[in-house]
């Protein structure tokens, strides 16, 4: 495996471009959820006053 | 949420086509490339380098739309908008630069050499820099939506001048110059199909990235602003 | 004429004091004595020459061209300004002021450029006149929008050349290379695209300053 990776360096740089990728993506969706529930919660607390 | 399903996995598909995809002599099956005389392994940059740029001008567009919105309706919304906008102008104008800079290194030599692509990414980052040195000095925030918003609108208006026309009249190095023949992937339709999807299928992803940041920043800072105002 | 009216109350006012003019005029032969002197015995080619040349004209210009709304503010007679004339008067008697400005200074600095370096020799000389009109007209048009957009804002003074140098970039651009082919005598025909950049740039630059002035004068 190890010696595949380091003929064909190509695919450690395809590995690391997905895993910042999908960390950006994790981040972004998690950021997206919690806007949702504090604009839930404002839009909650207008209506109760 | 499904757009962004779709947008996590165009840009999944993009990043492997662009960095994987095999570059042959005779390209026989859809996931294979052709040579271009001259680039070889360097012309993959284009799935990443354009769209970065692409996404500059339509930030830079938005962000004078909505200017353009709030000058008509007073509405602080748009201004907001706007400003998220013409931040991530900033960053992908700067991302832009930086790829190409990269690529410049290993294609030409140097870093940077004033080639008149370079220069005017370079003018669209001094104009944007200057809208953010305008927007920090003003106080009142009626004053200040006003001010940049008008600005903006002066600047859109020299933004297709450096974007489009002129590195195409300029003898410069970079692909699609006017002493450009067959140097580079010209974004003309003179590209291979192959290599035609996986760079719009990268134009789009990129695209709907932009939007969902944009969305994310706006609501924030609409957020944030009415938070400050329950609370004095 | 409202507009000419309001350019004549800027003109005397500059003509008691004079302090504009002279600020300018110190200014200018300070920069081009730094130039020559840095410069020494060496002989600079055309396209330097060329390109010192609009440097010179830049800097002079964000010098003084702020003046125009800046002592406005400064003096407190906004208000006045807005209550007599309506904001396209208001912009054409300052742009008249401005543009009488750009070319007296100018005109100084070609003639002191002319007598100082051997490389600037004219060749083709309707060129160059063309492209020195049209130039100063654009660099009078964006000064102006500038000068009143910073009027309103905070660090008045650096912020001027800050936000002037990117939109006056194309002209300053197109400039050069036309005094470039004015030095080196191309003929008229073969100047006419950067001709042509430059007159759309002055053009499209009224219209847009016509329109957006309202939005920036009133409070």
């Amino acid at each position: 495996m190890e010696q595949f990776l380091s003929n064909n360096s190509i695919y450690i740089v395809l590995i690391i471009v997905l895993i910042v990728w999908f960390g950006i993506f994790t981040y972004m969706l998690n950021l997206d959820k919690r806007l949702k529930n504090i604009e839930k919660n404002m839009s909650v607390g207008d209506k109760n006053e | 949420m499904i757009w962004k399903i779709i947008t996590f996995l165009l840009l999944t598909f993009v990043s492997i086509a662009g960095i994987t995809f095999p570059i042959v002599e005779n390209p026989t099956a859809w996931y294979q490339f052709p040579i271009i005389p001259g680039l070889e392994e360097k012309a993959k940059i284009i799935f990443f380098h354009v769209p970065t740029a692409w996404i500059t001008v339509v930030a830079f567009l938005m962000s004078t739309v909505y200017s353009v919105k709030y000058l008509r309706k007073k509405n602080l919304e748009d201004d907001i908008k706007s400003y998220a906008a013409a931040q991530l102008g900033i960053i992908f104008c700067l991302l832009a630069t930086v790829t190409g800079a990269v690529w410049a290194k290993f294609n030409w030599g140097t870093y940077w050499n004033w080639d008149p692509r370079q220069t005017s990414i370079f003018a669209l980052l001094l104009i944007y820099g200057a809208w953010f040195a305008l927007r920090s000095s003003i106080e009142s925030e009626e004053k200040r939506a006003s001010l940049s918003a008008v600005y903006s609108i002066i600047a859109f208006v020299t933004v297709p001048f450096f974007v489009f026309i002129m590195p195409r009249i300029m003898t410069g190095l970079h692909p699609g110059s006017a002493n450009d023949t067959n140097a580079g992937p010209v974004i003309n339709f003179k590209m291979d199909p192959h290599m035609r999807l996986v760079f719009f299928l990268s134009l789009a992803g990129f695209s709907m990235l932009y939007y969902w940041m944009w969305q994310l920043g706006y609501k924030s800072m609409i957020i944030k602003d009415k938070l400050n105002q329950k609370y004095y | 004429m409202k507009a000419f009216a309001l350019f004549k109350k800027d003109f005397k006012s500059e003509m008691r004091t004079r302090y504009a003019v002279n600020a300018l005029a110190m200014f200018i032969v300070v920069t081009i004595s730094v130039i020559f002197f840095s410069i020494g015995q060496e002989r600079i080619n055309e396209s330097l020459t060329a390109g010192l040349f609009w440097v010179v004209i830049f800097f002079s210009a964000m010098s003084g061209l702020s003046r125009a709304f800046v002592s406005e503010e400064e003096r407190g007679t906004n208000l006045t300004l807005q209550l007599i004339a309506g904001p396209s008067t208001v912009f054409t008697g300052k742009l008249l002021f401005n543009l009488i400005l750009v070319f007296a200074m100018n005109i100084v600095i070609v003639v002191l450029y002319s007598l100082i370096f051997d490389a600037f020799v004219i060749k083709n000389m309707v060129l160059f006149v063309t492209s020195f009109i049209l130039g100063n007209v654009g660099l009078a048009v964006s000064s102006t929008i500038i000068a009143a957009i910073i009027s309103k804002a905070g660090a008045k003074g650096t912020l001027y050349p800050v936000l002037s140098f990117p939109i006056l970039l194309p002209l300053i651009l197109t400039s050069v290379q036309l005094t470039i082919f004015s030095i080196d005598g191309t003929k008229f025909e073969e100047a006419i695209v950067e001709l042509m950049i430059v007159l759309s740039y002055d053009v499209i630059m009224i219209a847009v300053s016509y329109m957006l002035f309202d939005f920036i004068w009133k409070d």
